[in-house]
């Protein structure tokens, strides 16, 4: 039961919301916070709770079934604890309906992650894509991003739709995630799989399908894009391995080469991009591409150790990601701007916010000690172990460029000399410290224990893998 | 023939009758009650009318009875289609009370309600002459109500109707003439002999059969004329046709491909209607995009829609013949909702129809905002609507029998479906500060009632599928 009262809870609090006279929006942070909250709290107590309701019997049978897998877990978490982090820094205009679609995405995307079930898969698929295409109508900046992101996710979804379906027909029953037992053949099982995967490259994304997510991300308000970039783009690499992988293996294998090629280019692109950007939300989105190419990698590789490498690297991008758009969303608060060129030397006059940057920077350059590290680390050991070694090499040319990006958006706004014309305000207010502290503390956690997160053995997925000799 | 005729006969088609009789009450009720209680009255009994005709009607659900010697058969299925059509008599008489100004409305109303009744003979009708009985008594009333807005839209759309829905009941007839000269009988169930098959008189007939439904049905090539005519037509005739119609033609289509053919043609007789049906699945989300009317806007979304629906009958499963009748179901729904919150908008009639008044509407009414939303967002087959679930039902049947090829021409017209769809949320919701539009119209509860119901459906159907059992065996 607490799994469907993790999705309906923030849902309807949303929902709720709007009911709240709008003053000043402090009401609905301490709403919405304390919700976020409570279904973190409630997700933490009961990780194997499940609910399970019987939805369809024909032309397959299906259910309204959730319930934690070992991979969603983390990802779960992580949701619920980046949604509560972002409620609490949100300071944007018309407060209260920004925070009421932040709380319906938080339990789109719960329902989502939790859903053990392809249908109610599919269905909080295209469900997630509204509060993020409001949002990007609201208060975003340009209308073409919120038609891009839209379309563009929603054909994904529509081929997910079509896969499901046709999943269901051939398997006879859609209430299959986390099981290990699954494996379909037949004929259509190609255009199943490429089904699948459409949508899943396009929401992680990878190149060359990546068009959307720049503009996406430096158009929407930050608290949102924290929870779109850490959580939201996982949701592909989520389905690659719960679906593609668990299910048809074969497939996902035979077109490992092509995965690992769009990976590594991916990685190669994101990272050379960045270096050019003037922008420092699109630095941190063409850094997403990069770091999730690397996951796609290691899904890619069917290598187990690979895959631990691909949970813990998963929940490390999310709470980096999630800290550094909070960071320059607080730096945007102050000084109205997000362009380098007009940013500088706010470090000597913003000590503490300059220190969480620093965290943050440190974590997704891959600094070891810190949870990017651990991620990157294991993954490449076995991506390389599984014989890929010239993807291992070109891998970890964008890990150098890393630094380079990540030091250069860390110099231009914290180091030098400050600018004239901006006006320099108050440092990190307690409240802001408050939201951006458990994602460091988290960073910092996983960074010198990983191991925890492989405490639920995701083994059921790769063992498909393993069994039929992944070492070449 | 001798047909004896006997009681039971009688109240197969008592749903029939007792719409037919509440638009009689209608008219004499009209005459008699004062001036300002006139649009209530005439209203309130046809409600009522309906709703009487709706429980009469579902006491024949279990039964699998022929009425007069086999040309109005009792059933399932008949029973289905009958409540859909008194859905979307009972939405659309409602809005009747939202537009419009002080005027006697019985006449509108009855016509309505006789609308109403040639769409649920044809949902039973089991016979050609039955058929075009039906088709007729739905089309004549149409016409007349098509042109009553006292604006030049309003005849045009009626003039329009007229001369070219007689066209395809002329084709109609026609193939109706040579299927009784390939078969010598009337009845549908006479076509399924298989000496049928070497004679061209059969193929010719069905084809043109075919076509008249196809013209009904507002399918590619023949589906220009319904933009204009939704476009003219007042707000709640528009909501009627934009289901009624569909759901008599989608009866008539359905008994005949599934009780009507002899075994072997399905195939190549009905391949071209896929083919156009894909077609229109195109070509209807493509003419969406262009719109700056809600009318026109459903038009081009019916043509899309009714494409959807003859996916689920592609290849003739009985599977997907329930869910054809489960997504036409949810696309009554869907229309009259958006219908509903229309004409909450709508000070004189045209009002609610333009898209351009929905501008900042998620502002000045959010409750209307947010049912429109949801109504948009279920034609586009979004969750958590009962859009969604009929599109992935239509899918797996789809593939399930084999025509996996109009499940991807309909992933591909629903995608370019979106951006007509959410172009209506966006102007709704998008910050747009020099806004200059009327206010909303005063409360009209009737429609929201409507809307309301409307919304509460579309949520339940998707968490409670109820797709007919029952309904393939009755067909005759």
């Amino acid at each position: 039961m607490i799994a469907l009262i993790v999705i309906l809870l923030p849902i309807a609090a949303g929902f709720a919301l709007y009911a709240v006279p709008d003053a000043h929006g402090r009401t609905s942070k301490i709403i919405g916070t304390a919700v976020a909250a409570a279904t973190l709290l409630m997700t933490a107590a009961q990780p194997h709770a499940e609910f399970s309701m019987r939805w369809l019997s024909r032309p397959f049978t299906a259910s309204l079934h959730f319930g934690a897998t070992p991979v969603s877990i983390w990802i779960v978490l992580l949701l619920a604890l980046c949604t509560t982090c972002a409620i609490l820094a949100t300071n944007v205009p018309r407060r209260r309906n920004f925070i009421a679609q932040m709380l319906l995405l938080e339990g789109a995307m719960m329902g989502l992650f939790l859903a053990r079930d392809l249908m109610a898969f599919a269905l909080f698929w295209d469900l997630m894509l509204l509060p993020v295409f409001f949002v990007l109508v609201n208060w975003g900046e340009h209308t073409a991003t919120a038609w891009r992101y839209f379309l563009y996710n929603f054909a994904g979804g529509l081929t997910l739709l079509l896969a499901t379906a046709a999943f269901g027909i051939l398997y006879g029953s859609t209430d299959v995630i986390g099981r290990a037992d699954v494996h379909i053949v037949g004929a259509w099982v190609p255009w199943i799989f490429a089904g699948f995967a459409f949508a899943f490259l396009i929401k992680t994304p990878v190149w060359p399908l990546h068009t959307w997510m720049p503009p996406t991300y430096s158009d929407m308000p930050s608290p949102m894009v924290a929870v779109v970039s850490s959580v939201q783009s996982k949701a592909g690499l989520y389905g690659l391995i719960v679906i593609g992988m668990a299910f048809m293996p074969d497939y996902l294998r035979a077109y490992s080469g092509a995965f690992i090629v769009l990976g590594v280019v991916s990685l190669l692109y994101g990272a050379f991009v960045a270096l050019t950007q003037n922008d420092a939300k699109r630095i941190v989105a063409y850094s997403s591409l990069s770091h999730l190419g690397l996951i796609v990698l290691a899904i890619a590789s069917f290598n187990p150790i690979a895959l631990k490498g691909a949970i813990v690297y998963i929940v490390a991008h999310g709470l980096f990601s999630a800290a550094l758009f909070l960071i320059i969303g607080y730096v945007e608060d102050r000084e109205g701007t997000r362009s380098l060129a007009r940013l500088g030397g706010l470090g000597a006059v913003n000590p503490r916010l300059a220190g969480a940057f620093t965290i943050a920077v440190l974590a997704a350059l891959g600094l070891p000690g810190l949870a990017g590290f651990a991620g990157e680390i294991v993954i490449l050991t076995g991506v390389f172990q599984a014989g890929y070694v010239w993807p291992t090499i070109l891998a970890l040319v964008p890990i150098v460029l890393a630094s380079a990006y990540m030091l250069r958006l860390f110099q231009d706004v914290m180091n030098g000399p400050a600018v004239e014309d901006v006006p320099v305000r108050r440092d990190l207010t307690w409240l802001e410290g408050i939201a951006i502290a458990p994602l460091l503390l988290a960073l910092v956690l996983v960074g010198v224990n990983p191991h925890a997160l492989t405490v639920f053995d995701p083994a059921p997925y790769s063992v498909a893998a393993s069994s039929q000799g992944v070492v070449r | 023939m001798n047909v004896i005729v006997t009681n039971a006969d009688y109240m197969a088609l008592a749903p029939v009758a007792v719409v037919a009789v509440t638009a009689l009450a209608v008219l004499l009720a009209d005459l008699l009650s004062r001036t300002y209680a006139q649009r209530y009255v005439a209203i309130g009994i046809g409600l009522a009318g309906l709703a009487i005709a709706s429980v009469v009607a579902a006491r024949g659900y279990g039964v699998d009875y022929a009425a007069f010697g086999g040309a109005f058969v009792l059933g399932g299925f008949s029973v289905v289609f009958e409540e859909i059509v008194i859905v979307a008599a009972l939405g659309s008489l409602v809005l009747y009370g939202a537009i419009g100004r002080e005027e006697r409305m019985g006449g509108a109303v009855a016509l309505m309600l006789w609308s109403a009744c040639g769409a649920m003979l044809m949902a039973g009708a089991a016979n050609l002459m039955m058929i075009f009985l039906g088709l007729e008594l739905l089309s004549l009333a149409l016409y007349c109500l098509c042109g009553l807005a006292d604006r030049p839209t309003s005849r045009e759309s009626a003039l329009k109707y007229l001369i070219l829905s007689s066209v395809a009941s002329g084709f109609m007839l026609y193939g109706m003439a040579l299927l009784f000269g390939a078969s010598g009988s009337v009845q549908l169930s006479a076509l399924t002999n298989a000496a049928l098959l070497s004679n061209p008189l059969f193929w010719m007939g069905s084809g043109f059969f075919l076509v008249g439904i196809a013209f009904k049905l507002s399918l590619v090539p023949f589906h220009t004329w319904s933009p204009d005519v939704y476009e003219g037509a007042p707000l709640p005739v528009t909501a009627f046709m934009s289901v009624a119609t569909k759901a008599g033609a989608l009866a008539v289509f359905g008994r005949f491909i599934y009780a009507a053919l002899p075994s072997g043609a399905a195939d190549r007789l009905l391949l071209p209607v896929w083919i156009i049906a894909a077609i229109s699945m195109i070509a209807g989300n493509v003419g969406m995009l262009a719109q700056h009317d809600l009318k026109r806007l459903l038009a081009y979304s019916g043509i899309a829609q009714v494409g959807y629906i003859l996916t689920a009958f592609a290849g003739g499963t009985a599977i997907g013949m329930r869910y054809a009748i489960y997504y036409l179901a949810a696309y009554a729904f869907m229309n009259l909702g958006a219908f509903a919150v229309a004409a909450t908008l709508s000070e004189d009639e045209e009002e609610g129809s333009r898209l351009a008044n929905y501008r900042g509407l998620g502002r000045r009414h959010p409750l209307a905002a947010a049912f429109m939303t949801i109504f948009m967002l279920a034609l586009a087959g979004f969750p958590p609507t009962a859009g969604f679930l009929g599109k992935i039902l239509i899918l797996s049947s789809s593939v399930n029998a084999g025509y996996a090829w109009m499940g991807g021409v309909l992933i591909v017209g629903t995608a370019i479906s979106l951006y007509a769809y959410a172009k209506v949320i966006r102007a709704m919701y998008a910050r747009d500060e020099n806004v200059q539009v009327s206010d909303t119209h005063p409360f009209v509860p009737l429609a929201w009632i409507s809307a309301a119901a409307c919304f509460v459906a579309l949520i339940v159907m998707t968490f409670y599928p109820l797709t007919p059992s029952n309904v393939l065996p009755l067909v005759r």
